[in-house]
């Protein structure tokens, strides 16, 4: 608990007024939402100040309006941070941060194919998971395409 | 890489079997004998399974999470049960959690002696193959009289385990264990001496300890690279936190310490078991939960017996899911393995592909599939030699 509430302040710190919420529900686990241009910025800090050395994934969710990144990290495998903000649906472009942690290269062309978020500057946003002839623009994880279609999208030829 | 000639070879690999009974694709640059390029190809058994969790309830969802992986079953029904017991708040019963713990660690058993064989297989040592192979239906078998099944177990519900392990079940689960724990520590030894396997795997398939934080590896394949990382011990779940146990790791970086860390956390595993066997509260099985979660959000973590699984579950006040994500040790190993294969030999190709203990169909949960379809991607020189060629 002393360590998550180490990782709280130093959360708080880093982000200050562009902190928008902050939970510990539980041991090891804490989740803060901060202001979108505010996490690569802050990255650098994470990595070496709150030693967030292990990138486990990115979830990206559909919120309607928007689509929220999770950038769920570890410290040395123990204490789960993650840490999340919204971009706009409309324009879903948002920095990559794979010259920062290496380890984001497939999961941010996972959300790049099911989501449609555009990671600039990221080397290579080829589809990764979808079939080749899949059509451009329907991104599967969005809350609009129904399983359904999308089933048949898929067993086109 | 250097190369002294203008051309080099396109070899394919998969997508039948590329090292073990799983499809996938990958396509080998060779300069010579030498590999300077590597190209996978994902998602030949793509089911949808993020989006199939959004139209189902919770409880039917347990049987969705019992079918993405076809070895490590338990591993992703109790992530995902106790990503819902966390929004939930339930309160699991300590009996139930030494049931998770004692299938979890008999699954790694089976899991890690699947893989040694097929190490074991890859170098072309068919009689290990065979020998442990034969020991694992031994586990194969307990699993079943337990459970009902040989893989997927359905042991896991919201709230707590579906059966109870009796004391006959335990004094089974004992005798099973002393005759398995004899043959694994007489295979660690043979695979630690043997010239024909040494000659096959010692320095080959390297991955550095730095690339492999940094490609965020997990798993027996980060252990095997001197990082001593354990969901288990790092961030204990069921009843790990009250067993002890040793974080096995090893500096040597190839795929032979990768072996050595499977046999020694099998050892570890049937010491795990006995300790629960022993320690076992009594009590209630299960706690009732109510059909519906209010919303929230609950990350759940598991150390599956590839490494590291992560679920996210967030929900939103009605008996369905709002969003669910799993991530899966074989996508984090990917990077990795691909940094592993450059530089190496094609005869060796198979079994560095084996050595981080792939499992595609786990990995390739995510999106859609009709396998008479062609889908592929490509994953461009340039971006792998960013990655892997320094």
């Amino acid at each position: 608990m002393e360590r998550d509430n180490e990782i709280t302040q130093n959360l708080q710190l880093i982000f200050s007024n562009k902190l928008i919420e902050i939970k510990n529900p539980r041991m090891r686990r804490i989740f803060a939402r901060v202001e979108m241009g505010s996490f690569k910025e802050a990255l650098p800090r994470l990595i070496s100040d709150v030693k967030l050395n292990h990138l486990v994934t990115i979830t990206g969710t559909d919120l309607g309006q928007e689509i929220e990144l999770l950038y769920h990290f570890t410290r040395d495998g123990s204490t789960v941070v993650t840490v999340g903000f919204k971009i706009p649906k409309d324009s879903p472009t948002v920095k990559t941060i794979t010259d920062l942690v290496p380890a984001a290269i497939l999961y941010e062309r996972e959300i790049h194919e099911m989501l449609g978020v555009n990671f600039e500057g990221h080397p290579n946003l080829a589809p990764l998971i979808l079939p080749e002839q899949w059509p451009e623009g329907i991104y599967p994880l969005r809350k609009d395409r129904k399983f359904e279609e999308l089933r048949e999208i898929g067993s086109k030829k | 890489m250097k190369m002294g000639y203008a051309s080099t070879i396109r070899v394919p690999f998969g997508p039948q079997h590329p090292a073990l009974k799983e499809p996938e694709n990958f396509i080998f640059e060779v300069d010579g004998d030498i590999v300077v390029g590597v190209t996978p190809r994902l998602g030949y058994v793509h089911r949808g399974a993020e989006k199939a969790f959004e139209i189902r309830t919770y409880v039917q969802n347990i049987y969705l999470a019992e079918r993405v992986c076809g070895i490590c079953s338990h591993a992703h029904t109790t992530c995902y049960v106790q990503a819902v017991e966390d929004i939930l708040g339930a309160q699991v019963p300590p009996r139930a959690k030494y049931i998770r713990t004692i299938i979890a660690e008999l699954e790694r058993l089976h899991s890690h002696s699947l893989w040694v064989g097929i190490a074991a297989h890859e170098v072309g040592f068919d009689t290990l193959f065979m020998y442990t192979w034969r020991d694992r239906e031994a586990i194969m078998s307990l699993l079943e009289e337990i459970s009902g099944n040989r893989v997927h177990y359905a042991m896991n519900t919201i709230g707590g385990v579906r059966r109870d392990i009796t004391s006959e079940g335990a004094s089974k689960i004992r005798s099973t264990l002393d005759a398995f724990e004899k043959r694994t520590k007489e295979y660690a030894k043979i695979m630690q001496t043997e010239r024909t396997f040494l000659k096959r795997a010692q320095g080959v398939g390297i991955l550095k300890k730095q690339d492999a934080i940094d490609l965020g590896a997990v798993g027996p394949t980060l252990r095997g690279s001197g990082v001593k990382n354990d969901v288990r011990a790092g961030d204990p779940y069921a009843a790990y936190g009250e067993i002890p146990f040793e974080v096995i790791s090893h500096e040597g970086c190839d795929v032979l310490c990768r072996t050595i860390v499977r046999c020694e956390e099998m050892l570890q595993s049937i010491d795990m078991v006995r300790f629960a066997l022993d320690h076992i509260p009594t009590g209630d099985l299960r706690v009732k939960v109510p059909p519906a979660v209010s919303a929230g959000e609950a990350v759940s973590r598991v150390e599956a017996p590839r490494g590291e699984l992560m679920h996210y579950a967030k929900s939103n006040g009605t008996t369905k899911v709002e969003r669910y994500k799993i991530r899966s040790p074989t996508l984090a190993n990917i990077p990795a393995l691909c940094k592993t294969l450059i530089g190496s030999h094609i005869a060796d190709i198979p079994l560095i592909l084996a050595g981080i203990d792939p499992c595609f169909s786990c990995m390739d949960r995510m999106a859609f599939i009709d396998s008479k379809t062609n889908e592929r991607w490509i994953w461009s020189m340039e971006e792998l030699k960013r990655k892997t060629v320094k």
